[in-house]
């Protein structure tokens, strides 16, 4: 029989989720075990397990039917999904669960090792945009809190850190991550209220707030974002257009100044500058 | 009893964490469509779930809920509107039997009579003992929805628990398990069975790894997390097109002030809707990466293909079933109407030529332009190239849609044909340029 997914099942009431958290019973029910194993049907699941756990879910979910959407549901407009697992997550994340240090290299571009590096790692980062996996991680060396591609990474070995280390690495991340954020107050034209809706799932990926004037109709956004991220946030902008207007954040407003003078001139348009 | 319906906490929570504190609580009712009471109402109800859910106390007020709610990227990446759907409600005795039921079936497998016999020896004080109708009742349901299975054998019949998922694998296979749902519920979609199965074995991770804070090391950049709302439409349309099966809803278009009716029949409580009774044929359901917004694509008796988003959609009912033969003949029509859209479009197709410029900036590692267009740009292809710049081509339903994610290059991209796109950027960047003159 087909199996009618509800996502409203009593069975997910938080009371009786609640009730089970002491006995420690685990429940998975069809929806779910069906949703795995239409999952287990992409490509990364090869990379996500061992060929010895991934014959085992086969057949742990032989019972179960795979989730079928049937091609009637489909995905526009996203990023190519160029990767979705990388090699490296599995050994990275047991470091980071475990709280070791690791020592690794860059790769050139011939595949060579640069010269080691060592350091803390703090989170595995994927970027929806750019479908491509980080490593989010503190330079023992050079002090330094950076972001790198997993595969310009070769991973040499991992080592046990003391627990001073560790609580001093994590404080002086939550430092530099504090110190690095930026915010901007991007207010939405009035004539575009009707499409306030539209402008505030743009924004939803971001960290936000929003405050309405009644009087002038006015909506305002606040955004905090980390300086990195400044890019992101100004193809954003542009691709709003003229519905908002960055209003605080000197930074964005420059570069929104320059972005659209040296548009005009790529179109050969004189520009007042 | 009539199926209870969670639009009013969908629309409520989607107001919520889009607008994120810009209304009082006036005006926040005003714009659902709801009274203040109604509004004060469903807050109290999401507070309890919240608080059992994540076992902290939200503060009194809306907007300090919605703090509670507040998107936190390096926080946690947690899918905090998850607890949404676990606001089924469900009776306390229900709750407090089936939760007995269950841990009785973990400790081992059982008969329905045994079941009965625990559930009666109980000494819940104030929980008058269920018959074994109830108990059977109970049995039926869980077996449905595949938390247990009846063991092979003769009658009496043992039932277990369908938990092998944890059972046989190492603990080094259950983190495996974890990362790889975890990893899927985030960048892969449907997402909401995955979150909701991710729950279950962050908890069995959580009890065998006590105190260990780094059990969630992955974070997903520029995610539309409100988007799991939606999904709870997403489902019963899945169904709908499944069984060729015709929907009725009230749609509120998202250009609306209000964004849903109170079926309420107290005349308190009563106001006008705004809202429009649809009734159509469900063909399709796209999701829009650029926004993070789901779509119905239906066909309608009166204006042939329709478009809604989900978002808009409340009181969703099954209607009348269409045969195969009508079906496939709108679902053809759609396809015909949608190949080229670059999302949903059904306009005219039109051939947009861009010029794309490559970065300049020294020793730029790598020509990020052109690797965001192969990354983003559908069916399009580059048909010239140089060491400056390449010429990108794609036919599209109409240029609303591409328009943006050709703005968001800035001055790295040109439109060269249609002339008619090209003056509409050029008269775009003329008023987007003005807005920071003064600057």
């Amino acid at each position: 029989m087909p199996l009618t997914m509800n996502p409203f099942e009593k069975i997910f009431n938080y009371q009786l989720l609640a009730r089970l958290q002491d006995s420690g019973t685990f429940l998975a029910t069809a929806h779910e075990r069906s949703w795995l194993k239409l999952m287990l049907t992409h490509p990364s699941a090869a990379e996500a397990f061992s060929a010895v756990t991934l014959a085992k879910l086969t057949t742990l979910l032989q019972q179960d039917e795979a989730l079928d959407l049937h091609g009637h549901f489909v995905q526009k407009a996203g990023s190519l999904e160029a990767q979705v697992y990388h090699p490296l997550l599995r050994p990275l994340r047991r470091a980071i669960w475990h709280k070791q240090g690791i020592t690794m290299c860059f790769l050139h571009k011939d595949g060579s090792c640069g010269a080691e590096q060592s350091g803390f790692p703090y989170r595995l980062e994927y970027s929806m945009v750019k479908r491509e996996w980080y490593l989010l991680w503190y330079n023992f060396r050079t002090r330094a809190y950076v972001s790198t591609r997993l595969r310009k990474l070769k991973l040499l070995s991992t080592e046990p850190l003391t627990a001073e280390l560790v609580a001093s690495t994590l404080a002086e991340i939550g430092r530099l991550l504090e110190s690095r954020k930026r915010s901007a107050v991007i207010t939405v034209l009035p004539e575009y209220n009707k499409e306030l809706s539209r402008i505030l799932y743009a924004f939803s990926c971001f960290e936000k707030e929003v405050a309405y004037d009644p009087e002038l109709q006015t909506y305002s956004i606040t955004l905090t974002f980390l300086g990195n991220e400044s890019e992101y946030v100004l193809s954003k902008l542009r691709f709003l257009g003229k519905r908002v207007r960055v209003t605080e954040g000197g930074y964005l407003i420059g570069r929104m100044r320059e972005s659209s003078l040296k548009a005009l001139r790529q179109y050969g348009m004189n520009t007042p500058d | 009893m009539a199926k209870e319906s969670f639009d009013k906490e969908i629309q409520f929570l989607r107001m919520l964490v889009l607008t994120s504190g810009a209304y009082n609580r006036k005006q926040f009712a005003e714009r659902l469509g709801i009274s203040v009471h109604t509004f004060d109402k469903t807050l109290k109800k999401l507070k309890e779930v919240v608080s059992t859910v994540y076992q902290q106390l939200p503060e009194e007020q809306g907007q300090e809920f919605a703090e509670s709610l507040r998107f936190n990227y390096y926080g946690s990446a947690e899918p905090m509107l998850l607890f949404l759907f676990r606001a089924k409600s469900l009776k306390d005795s229900e709750s407090q039997r089936i939760a007995r039921l269950l841990s009785a079936l973990h400790e081992q497998p059982l008969t329905a009579k045994e079941l009965l016999d625990i559930c009666c020896t109980d000494e819940i004080a104030d929980v008058s003992f269920p018959d074994e109708k109830t108990i059977r009742g109970d049995l039926k349901y869980l077996a449905e929805v595949g938390v247990i299975r009846k063991e092979p054998g003769p009658r009496p019949f043992r039932y277990r628990l369908e938990n092998d998922l944890v059972h046989a694998l190492s603990d080094d296979e259950l983190l495996d398990l974890f990362d790889f749902v975890d990893v899927m519920s985030n960048t892969q979609l449907p997402s909401i069975q995955g979150y909701l199965l991710r729950d279950g074995l962050r908890k069995q991770l959580s009890r065998k790894a006590e105190g260990n804070e780094s059990l969630e090391p992955f974070l997903y950049k520029y995610h539309y997390y409100s988007r799991i709302l939606d999904e709870a439409h997403l489902f019963p349309l899945l169904s709908a097109i499944r069984y060729r099966r015709k929907v009725e809803f009230l749609y509120f278009s998202p250009r609306m002030d209000q964004s849903y009716a109170s079926q309420n029949t107290n005349p308190l409580f009563a106001r006008e809707t705004e809202g429009k009774q649809e009734t159509a044929l469900p063909l399709k359901v796209v999701y829009d990466h650029q926004y993070g917004r789901w779509y119905l694509l239906a066909w309608h008796s009166r204006s042939d293909i329709r478009k809604y988003r989900l978002e808009g959609m409340t009181q969703l009912e099954e209607a009348e079933v269409v045969s195969e033969d009508f079906f496939e003949k709108k679902r053809q029509l759609l396809e015909d109407r949608i190949r080229y859209s670059w999302l949903i479009d059904t306009g005219r197709p039109v051939t947009i030529q861009c010029r794309f410029i490559n970065p300049q900036a020294d020793g730029a590692a790598h020509n990020f332009v052109k690797e965001r267009v192969l990354l983003q740009g559908q069916w399009g292809r580059i048909v010239e190239e140089d060491e400056c710049s390449f010429v990108f081509e794609i036919t599209v339903n109409g240029t609303t849609e591409i328009r943006p994610w050709l703005r968001s290059f800035g001055s790295s991209c040109e439109v060269l044909s249609p002339a008619k796109l090209r003056q509409e950027m050029i008269q775009e960047w003329k008023e987007i340029a003005a807005y920071y003159e003064s600057f």
